[in-house]
């Protein structure tokens, strides 16, 4: 891929093949579960863009929404223990 | 200012020929009112003065004349003006003299003053720079077509419309452009010739800049091109990539204009109109696409790449890390508030790993502690095949060291899970930098873990992790052997 892509780079960074696009687009659309499991095929790219934007979203406030609650058990559990140098680890990601 | 009051040269244009097209013409944010012919040239507005601090007063008086931007005629803007120095008759003697001397005025002025031989450059030369802005007074710049004649006045409001895209982009290229139509004044002259043989994103931005300039509001389409600026900022990053898809549109476009002008017959209008309608929609479409990379773009963290593919790129990276991060989070949240239990071993799991199955160890923890029971919820809640989860349901409450039962289904499920799972598992497990660290257990399930202690910790971390981490895990135990040789790996 990456190799296409320099190939592909003719002019400066106009010159993005169409093929590149796709492919990449093809792997967001396997990434994106809504996408995978409802238009394996035929999701269209601005869909996929689309389900890719609102994913991320829901990914990030998941994230949020964990990290939070993870804060919280920090606080109810020993600071010194194993547990929360790992709550503290997956916090700080 | 003051100095500058020149009254608008309206009662001049009894000497124009009425069939004459008047062209607005706009100089140093003042319109001046004049044809092509009769250059009738407006003192240059109160803000060259104030630049000047009115020392050429008296020069602005003779150069205001020649200095005139006519309304999208740029391009004949330049030309008539080198072209009728001698032939314009009824032009005022002064404005011939305007014309002819002007290359030396602008030059004296050049040298007096910068910005007044900027507009008197710009209107003579076709290098138009450091044109101070003027937005107040929309600029005639109606240039997008070849100054041949008048009939692109026509065209050019028609195309005002339909290209939306091409103005957005165009505006963005001439952010500066859209403030002063003195630079895209000049700019296009050049550029109108090209217009239609080359539809460049320059090009077309040129253009659209004057097409908005062209609106009567001059305000109001000054205001309009800075929003299309602003669209255009943001349009900008996907518009580099899109270049060849717009270039290809504006093409079509462009020769369908061309055709609808010159040729003006009704087969190359409905030619060119099918073009156009396919250009637009599929204008359209790209619009549709730029926006949400765009919205994409804004979603990615520290994302400083302009073109598609490699924004593309990073945001499927970044996706993938989220996936990551939220599994991660989820098994860490869970096992803290299942038990208390740092289930991050999964590299030591491997080693540990008892020969009985996970069945074994989660039904040992679902049996012996009712806290346990949110682990049969988190494989179910997470992203678990439908069969593993399935499996593992029912098991959770089977009584303690139940072996035999559970590892034989779990083995079944897991061994086609297992590969993946344990994979995943070492790939999600060596972020954590808990690998080292075997957690001290200080759950209540540490009364059970006699001789088990640490298979039970283990299968417990797996399970717990293996149905975070993805698919069906819990059965890993009979995979020992496998898990442990992908776990190596």
């Amino acid at each position: 891929m990456s190799s296409r892509r320099s190939r592909q780079q003719s002019g400066g960074s106009t010159r993005i093949s169409d093929d590149q696009i796709i492919d990449l687009v093809c792997k967001l659309r396997q990434l994106v579960p809504e996408i995978r499991n409802r238009h394996p095929n035929k999701a269209p790219a601005s869909k996929v863009l689309q389900e890719t934007c609102n994913y991320i979203r829901s990914l990030q406030r998941e994230v949020e929404d964990l990290s939070l609650r993870l804060s919280q058990l920090l606080d109810t559990i020993d600071a010194d223990s194993a547990e929360a140098s790992i709550i503290r680890s997956l916090l700080n990601q | 200012m003051d100095q500058q009051q020149y009254p608008i040269p309206r009662p001049n244009k009894p000497s124009i020929a009425d069939d004459e097209i008047m062209e607005l013409l706009w100089q140093n944010g003042q319109v001046v009112t004049q044809t092509q012919n009769h250059r009738y040239l407006r003192k240059p507005p109160p803000g060259t003065d104030s630049t000047r601090g009115g020392t050429l007063s008296a020069k602005e008086e003779n150069y205001n004349q020649h200095l005139f931007m006519q309304e999208g005629e740029m391009a004949s803007w330049l030309h008539y003006p080198i072209n009728d120095d001698d032939d314009s008759p009824f032009d005022q003697t002064f404005s011939a003299d305007f014309l002819n001397p002007p290359p030396t005025v602008n030059n004296n002025r050049i040298m007096q003053n910068p910005h007044h031989t900027s507009q008197l450059t710009e209107l003579r030369q076709t290098p138009m720079s450091a044109v101070p802005p003027r937005p107040p007074i929309p600029p005639p710049r109606k240039l997008d077509q070849v100054p041949q004649n008048f009939a692109y006045f026509a065209r050019h409001s028609v195309r005002t419309e339909p290209g939306p895209s091409s103005i957005s982009r165009t505006a963005v290229n001439e952010s500066t452009g859209v403030d002063s139509c003195d630079t895209p004044a000049v700019q296009p002259v050049s550029e109108t010739v090209r217009s239609s043989a080359e539809l460049t994103e320059g090009g077309t931005g040129l253009e659209a800049p004057s097409m908005t300039c062209d609106e009567p509001g001059g305000s109001s389409s000054s205001g309009e091109a800075v929003r299309k600026v602003a669209e255009q900022e943001r349009k900008r990053k996907g518009r580099e990539a899109e270049e060849w898809e717009d270039q290809s549109e504006d093409v079509d476009f462009e020769s369908a204009e061309a055709k609808r002008n010159i040729c003006g017959s009704s087969s190359s209008v409905k030619r060119s109109r099918a073009a156009e309608v396919h250009n637009l929609s599929e204008r359209r479409r790209r619009d549709r696409i730029n926006e949400k990379m765009k919205a994409l773009q804004e979603l990615i963290p520290r994302c400083n790449k302009s073109d598609k593919a490699s924004m593309l790129d990073e945001a499927i990276e970044y996706l993938k890390s989220l996936q990551l991060q939220v599994q991660r989070v989820q098994l860490m949240q869970m096992m803290s508030m299942g038990c208390g239990m740092v289930p991050m071993m999964f590299r030591g799991i491997q080693q540990y790993m008892p020969t009985i199955g996970m069945g074994m160890g989660m039904s040992m923890e679902m049996g012996m502690n009712r806290p346990v029971m949110p682990f049969p919820n988190m494989l179910t809640g997470l992203a678990l095949p439908a069969a593993a989860a399935a499996h593992l349901g029912p098991r959770f409450p089977m009584p303690p060291f139940h072996v035999p039962q559970v590892p034989t289904p779990d083995s079944s499920r897991t061994q086609a899970a297992n590969q993946s799972d344990v994979n995943v598992l070492t790939s999600v497990g060596t972020p954590d930098p808990n690998h080292s660290c075997i957690p001290n257990f200080t759950d209540p399930y540490q009364q059970y873990l006699g001789p088990h202690q640490m298979q039970f910790q283990l299968m417990q971390n797996q399970a717990i992790n293996q149905p975070n981490n993805n698919k069906p895990g819990i059965s890993r135990p009979p995979e020992n052997p496998e898990t442990r040789q992908s776990g190596d790996k």
